[in-house]
């Protein structure tokens, strides 16, 4: 028999170490915003920085949570980067001007009240932490 | 103009000082109508078992200065954001390191006016990053790059970073396909130990398919082109040319008549364990440098927040600066004429092997080896230590070692 390699002990650790059920993420603007529709694909082209605006030509603008797991899932689910790619990925956007980076919430509780402010604002969160003066436009995954 | 240390130290604490003094509290940075401030820094080492070299990045830093050498990679960035309505937005980004002249003195390396024209489309006026290669967005950005520095071999070929001018960003969805069309036109100017250069008229394509993990970089840009020398081993190889009739290879050494092209293709794979990364350059020049090419190819495998890392570059001449036959009787003259082209032949090829380490959302730690062996006739990336010594450098091995902490804030 084979030794078992470390890289698939480690990889079993972290598969029970994680919940399973992890929580839905969430994106949302206001409900009284300017935006109606989002598409999987707007969102990750917006959040890679590689547009502005909606395909209408809605100017979006952009919120990230603080660093975390939740922030980690939302990029990880919705681009496909990890998180140390997603930061070598954005330094990279910000300090060529390329992009400027979302808008950093607090938390999630500063961030609602971010989206009841702007009306071209959109954000995530966890699925539990949604209200009712939020507009759902994209469920992850 | 040449700084003490002391005097560098001075400067970079009064723009740290001025950054924190002017930088917002927490959740008011983003709002409209609030600078974004943010900034990036390198503290970066570099020794080679060398004693009669240094280790140094043609057209960026100035040889030597000590051992370790910490001008090679060290810097420190600090950048302003102002959004001004929702589709237009100002830029502005200050970088100090050691240039080709010696000087730490900060220098304007960003000031643009963005104005988004369409849904993906956006133009920006001003100085803006000259995008000759794949990684020209983060040349400075060191936390951004696998490496400690960029493949020298292939980077070194173009030492322009500024463009001050305009640009065209327009990103189109083909499927699953992102594809991102970047034109360019504008001027740069650059200053290094044995003189200065400009490019003029400079316009450009590059072409950027993205798909899942996997990235298509093409560029082709194409200048006018000018050298100004002013190091006495130049002033003296012009006179003697001169002297003995061949005042029209002196022309082709330095002066405002040149053009320039510049070719590069790279591809990037990284599906979150491996990243692999390949470039091929070519710079054409007709006169005042070398026509030559250069590749990279670099493999790394993440391990968690451990990233190690091996890489092969070559940079081969292609053409030299200029020919000449010189009499038989002039021995003196043509071992001038042999040094000279040597000292402007960046040609070398390397292996390299190192390590990258997250060691925060914003830090990470690298250290890298890299054992170079320089054409027969050419300084590859290294310089004499002393001016003076009779040993030539040409065709030598060096053993380089690389430490740096890179920061983004």
């Amino acid at each position: 028999m084979r030794p078992i390699s470390s890289g698939i002990l480690v990889a079993v650790a972290l598969a029970l170490l994680s919940p399973l059920a992890a929580a839905q993420i969430l994106i949302v603007t206001s409900a009284r915003g300017a935006i109606g529709e989002l598409s999987r694909q707007q969102a990750e082209q917006l959040y890679l920085g590689r547009t502005r605006s909606l395909p209408d030509g809605t100017p979006v603008a952009l919120a990230d949570l603080p660093g975390g797991r939740v922030r980690d899932r939302f990029y990880e689910q919705l681009t496909g980067k990890n998180p140390s790619q997603i930061r070598a990925y954005w330094s990279r956007m910000v300090f060529t001007g390329r992009a400027l980076p979302p808008q950093q919430a607090e938390n999630v509780r500063e961030l609602g009240a971010r989206l009841m402010a702007n009306p071209n604002l959109i954000g995530y969160l966890p699925a539990a932490d949604a209200d009712p003066r939020m507009k759902v436009l994209l469920e992850l995954p | 103009m040449i700084f003490p240390p002391l005097q560098c130290a001075r400067l970079l604490l009064l723009l740290l000082l001025l950054f924190a003094a002017f930088r917002p509290a927490g959740s008011a940075a983003a709002d409209a109508g609030t600078p974004e401030l943010s900034g990036f820094a390198t503290l970066g080492a570099v020794t080679t078992d060398r004693r009669d070299m240094w280790f140094t990045r043609s057209g960026v830093n100035y040889p030597g200065g000590g051992d370790p050498d910490f001008s090679p990679d060290s810097l420190l960035g600090l950048q302003a954001s102002l959004r001004l309505m929702a589709d237009n937005d100002i830029t502005l980004q200050a970088l100090s390191r050691e240039d080709g002249t010696n000087s730490y003195d900060p220098r304007v390396t960003l000031a643009f006016f963005r104005q988004t024209l369409a849904p993906g489309l956006s133009a920006r006026v001003g100085r803006v990053r000259a995008p000759f290669f794949m990684l020209s967005d983060s040349l400075h950005v060191n936390y951004a790059n696998p490496w400690v520095r960029p493949p020298v071999e292939v980077y070194g070929l173009n030492p322009f970073t500024d463009l001050d001018g305009i640009d065209f960003i327009y990103h189109a969805r083909i499927g699953a396909l992102d594809a991102e069309i970047h034109p360019y036109y504008g001027h740069s100017a650059i200053s290094f130990p044995q003189g200065k250069a400009r490019l003029d008229a400079t316009w450009g394509l590059n072409l950027v398919l993205t798909r899942g993990g996997f990235s298509l970089h093409l560029g082709h840009a194409d200048a006018r082109f000018r050298v100004k020398y002013r190091d006495p081993q130049h002033v003296a190889l012009a006179a003697g040319l001169a002297a003995i009739g061949l005042g029209s290879v002196a022309s082709d050494l330095s002066g405002d008549d040149g053009r320039t092209s510049f070719d590069s293709v790279g591809v990037q794979w990284d599906d979150s364990r491996w990243q692999v990364i390949g470039e091929y350059v070519r710079r054409r020049a007709d006169r005042y440098v070398t026509s030559s090419s250069a590749w990279y190819l670099s493999v790394g495998r993440r391990f968690g927040a451990f990233t190690p890392y091996v890489s092969l570059a070559r940079q081969i001449l292609d053409e030299p600066v200029a020919r000449a036959t010189i009499p038989a009787s002039m021995a003196g003259l043509e071992a001038g004429w042999k040094a000279y082209l040597a000292s402007r032949n960046n040609a070398q090829r390397s292996l390299t092997a190192g390590g990258r380490w997250d060691l925060s959302p914003t830090a990470a730690l690298k250290a890298e080896f890299t054992h170079a062996r320089l054409d027969r006739d050419a300084w590859g990336s290294y310089f004499p230590r002393d001016k003076a010594q009779l040993a030539p450098i040409e065709g030598n091995t060096a053993n380089t070692l690389s430490l740096s902490l890179d920061l983004t804030f």
